[in-house]
């Protein structure tokens, strides 16, 4: 255990000591107030999503639409992409590893690292409804029961995204490589949820918003908690840690 | 096996894939030995050590470090280590001492223990000068000096430095390698190194590696007995400039010498030395078990030459290594050795042409021509 916070904690700092995590965090930050404010109508992955001057309503829905996709295809890529795949390109692994570290220790330290630091971007986040609904503004009474779902799918969502990603990351040595099959798999296991309109529910349907990402998140954001989507994100989350295992295992037998 | 018996390797096997890059290695490594591991590139000294630190797994065989198995217990080998990997992969972004004190959070030392642990390391490795610096930094010689302090940092009972010396400076290089000596009365150090010179300043013992098996094992004045040749050098004066000639006769040629040396009864090879136009020099080589200095005197009165110079000595530890060594080194100048295309991971920056040495060694053949074979097979 005090191992997986030493690797998270040493991870954690170098990721804050490039400008990667700022770039990330802050550009997430700001295009997310740029879409919520300033965009009309428009869509995202065939998600209808209206600006937010245009309802009338005191509702936080852009921003959880949004969040997703925007820690699908900028955020998570990023962070994952250098877990693994760069210690092992730069060889760095073998000092780490010969350490008296357990393998699953250094893959639970680095997903502990990528994780918190999607947490923290989700906790900068907050500012947005505090900005417009407590202060300095404060457009009428805003429902807090779905912001808090919504962030809650947002955890669970990022869980198995950064599962995912450290999960690529283990299997090159390259973080570029990493970072777009992470942001390839991310964005289809993202899309394919407004598929399901297309094919009018069905086997197909079914298998589509079982396996989608953007279905199983979408219940959290309407303020529902989804406990199949619960037990689907933490496993896939679950799954890809196993498969990072594996992969850092078998350098042993290469 | 006894509890002294700190590293202990049997029958150790690494293929990859269809490369087989060690075969039935099999060494041992007492408490207070330090045991230069010596090998041409590609020989498979780092797969070794990488076997010995649990990084990866051996195909065959099995290894003990600190009495616990590679396989086992890992964990607990890793704790009675510390190693340097070839080349310091270090973290490049971390500064000198948050590197150190990550090594020694992971091996859970406390605070007090490791500023007393820091302070002695920072000496040895003289880094004291670049402790605030960032890794990415520094030079090559420095990181160098900082993957050796995180190595010593928990003072561990077993060192397994892998060319802990290749990019330091003389001075530096002389410092640690007191140091190691200072350390390695109580601990067991194995490293790796293409410095000759080096072994012989710090190690008592070398166990040599070429194309994954051991070729020689033990003291070193044993290995430089190993191939049982002792070397003799002859000068005889070729010409008398400004001075006179105090031979019997006219001045020798060069092919009369030569043929004369030869013809000497336990001379196996005459070969002739660089000199000026002043002498005629030849280093010959011969049995161990016979000296042939009385003999060589006797000829050269005999003939009435005037002996500058004749001496006689073992073989350096340098020619033992080239001729325990020398098929690896032919078969990486011919084109279609195949068995090294792979090399493509591991391509090192220190090229080490010393090695090229081209002295025939019948006893060796055989040996090689059986290696060869082999190779053909996978
Ligand atoms: N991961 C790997 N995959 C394939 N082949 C490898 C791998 N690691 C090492 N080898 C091969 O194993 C052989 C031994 O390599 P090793 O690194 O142990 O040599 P070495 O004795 O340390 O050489 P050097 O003096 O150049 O460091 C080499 O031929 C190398 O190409
Ligand atoms: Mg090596």
């Amino acid at each position: 255990m005090r191992n997986i916070l030493i690797i998270a904690r040493r991870d954690l700092r170098a990721q804050f000591n490039s400008p990667v995590a700022y770039v990330v965090i802050g550009g997430t930050l700001l295009l997310l107030g740029l879409l919520i404010f300033k965009l009309p109508h428009m869509s995202v992955a065939g998600v209808a999503i209206g600006g937010f001057w245009e309802i009338d309503r005191a509702t936080m829905d852009e921003m959880f639409s949004l969040l997703p996709a925007l820690l699908s295809v900028l955020v998570i890529p990023a962070i994952t992409m250098r877990s693994l795949a760069a210690e092992k390109g730069s060889g760095t692994l073998e000092l780490l590893i010969t350490m008296p570290v357990r393998d699953s220790e250094v893959i639970l330290g680095k997903f502990l690292a990528a994780f918190t630091t999607v947490v923290i971007l989700l906790a900068l986040t907050l500012l947005y409804p505090i900005a417009m609904f407590k202060w300095p503004m404060n457009f009428g009474a805003l429902d807090w029961g779905p912001v808090w779902s919504g962030y809650l799918g947002c955890l669970f969502f990022s869980a198995a995204s950064v599962g995912l990603g450290l999960m690529f990351s283990s299997l090159t040595e390259s973080d570029v490589v990493a970072f777009f099959l992470t942001l390839v798999s991310l964005f289809a296991l993202y899309a394919i949820g407004p598929m399901v309109s297309v094919v009018h529910g069905g086997v197909i349907g079914d298998a589509i918003s079982f396996i989608s990402f953007q279905s199983r998140y979408q219940s959290f954001a309407r303020g529902l908690i989804d406990l199949r989507a619960v037990v689907y994100f933490v496993s896939v989350a679950l799954l890809s840690l196993l498969v990072s295992f594996r992969s850092l295992e078998s350098r042993k037998w290469s | 096996m006894s509890n002294d018996v700190m590293i202990y390797a049997s029958d150790l096997s690494k293929n990859f894939g269809s490369f087989r890059a060690l075969d039935k290695v099999n060494f041992e490594v007492k408490r207070g030995e330090i045991v230069g591991f010596l090998g041409p590139n590609g020989a498979g000294k780092s797969t070794t050590m990488r076997i010995l630190t649990c990084f990866i797994s051996p195909t065959g065989g099995t290894a003990r470090v600190n009495g616990h198995d590679v396989f086992d217990a890992p964990l607990q080998v890793r704790e009675s280590l510390g190693y340097l990997p070839q080349r310091a992969p270090l973290y490049l972004e971390m500064s000198v001492l948050e590197y150190l004190r990550f090594a020694a959070d992971l091996r859970h030392l406390d605070d007090s223990t490791f500023r007393q642990r820091a302070r002695s390391v920072v000496e040895v490795c003289g880094l004291a000068q670049v402790l605030g610096k960032e890794i990415r930094h520094l030079s090559h010689g420095y990181r160098q000096r900082v993957g050796l302090a995180q190595a010593l940092i928990h003072d561990p009972p077993i060192l397994i430095l892998d060319e802990p010396t290749s990019d330091l400076d003389p001075n530096e290089k002389a410092e640690f390698l007191d140091y190691l000596k200072q350390i390695g009365q109580h601990r067991t150090v194995m490293l790796s190194t293409h410095n000759l010179a080096e072994v012989e300043a710090s190690c008592a013992r070398a166990i040599i590696v070429s194309r994954g098996r051991v070729v020689a094992d033990g003291p070193l004045d044993e290995i430089r007995a190993k191939s049982g040749r002792v070397r003799y050098v002859v000068s005889i004066q070729e010409s008398a400039v400004g001075a006179q000639y105090r031979g019997r006769g006219p001045l020798p040629k060069r092919s009369e010498v030569e043929d004369a040396l030869g013809k000497v009864d336990g001379v196996k090879k005459v070969g002739e030395l660089p000199t000026d136009e002043r002498a005629h020099s030849f280093e010959l080589v011969s049995e161990q078990d016979v000296d042939l200095r009385p003999e060589l005197f006797k000829l050269i009165v005999d003939k009435g030459w005037v002996l500058l110079e004749l001496h006689r000595d073992a073989q350096t530890l340098e020619d033992v290594f080239r001729s325990l060594t020398i098929g690896d080194e032919r078969r990486n100048r011919q084109l279609g050795a195949a068995a090294e295309a792979d090399d493509e991971q591991d391509d090192e920056e220190d090229v080490d042409d010393e090695d090229e040495g081209d002295d025939e060694d019948a006893e060796r053949s055989a040996d090689e021509d059986q290696k060869v074979a082999k190779d053909d097979r996978s």
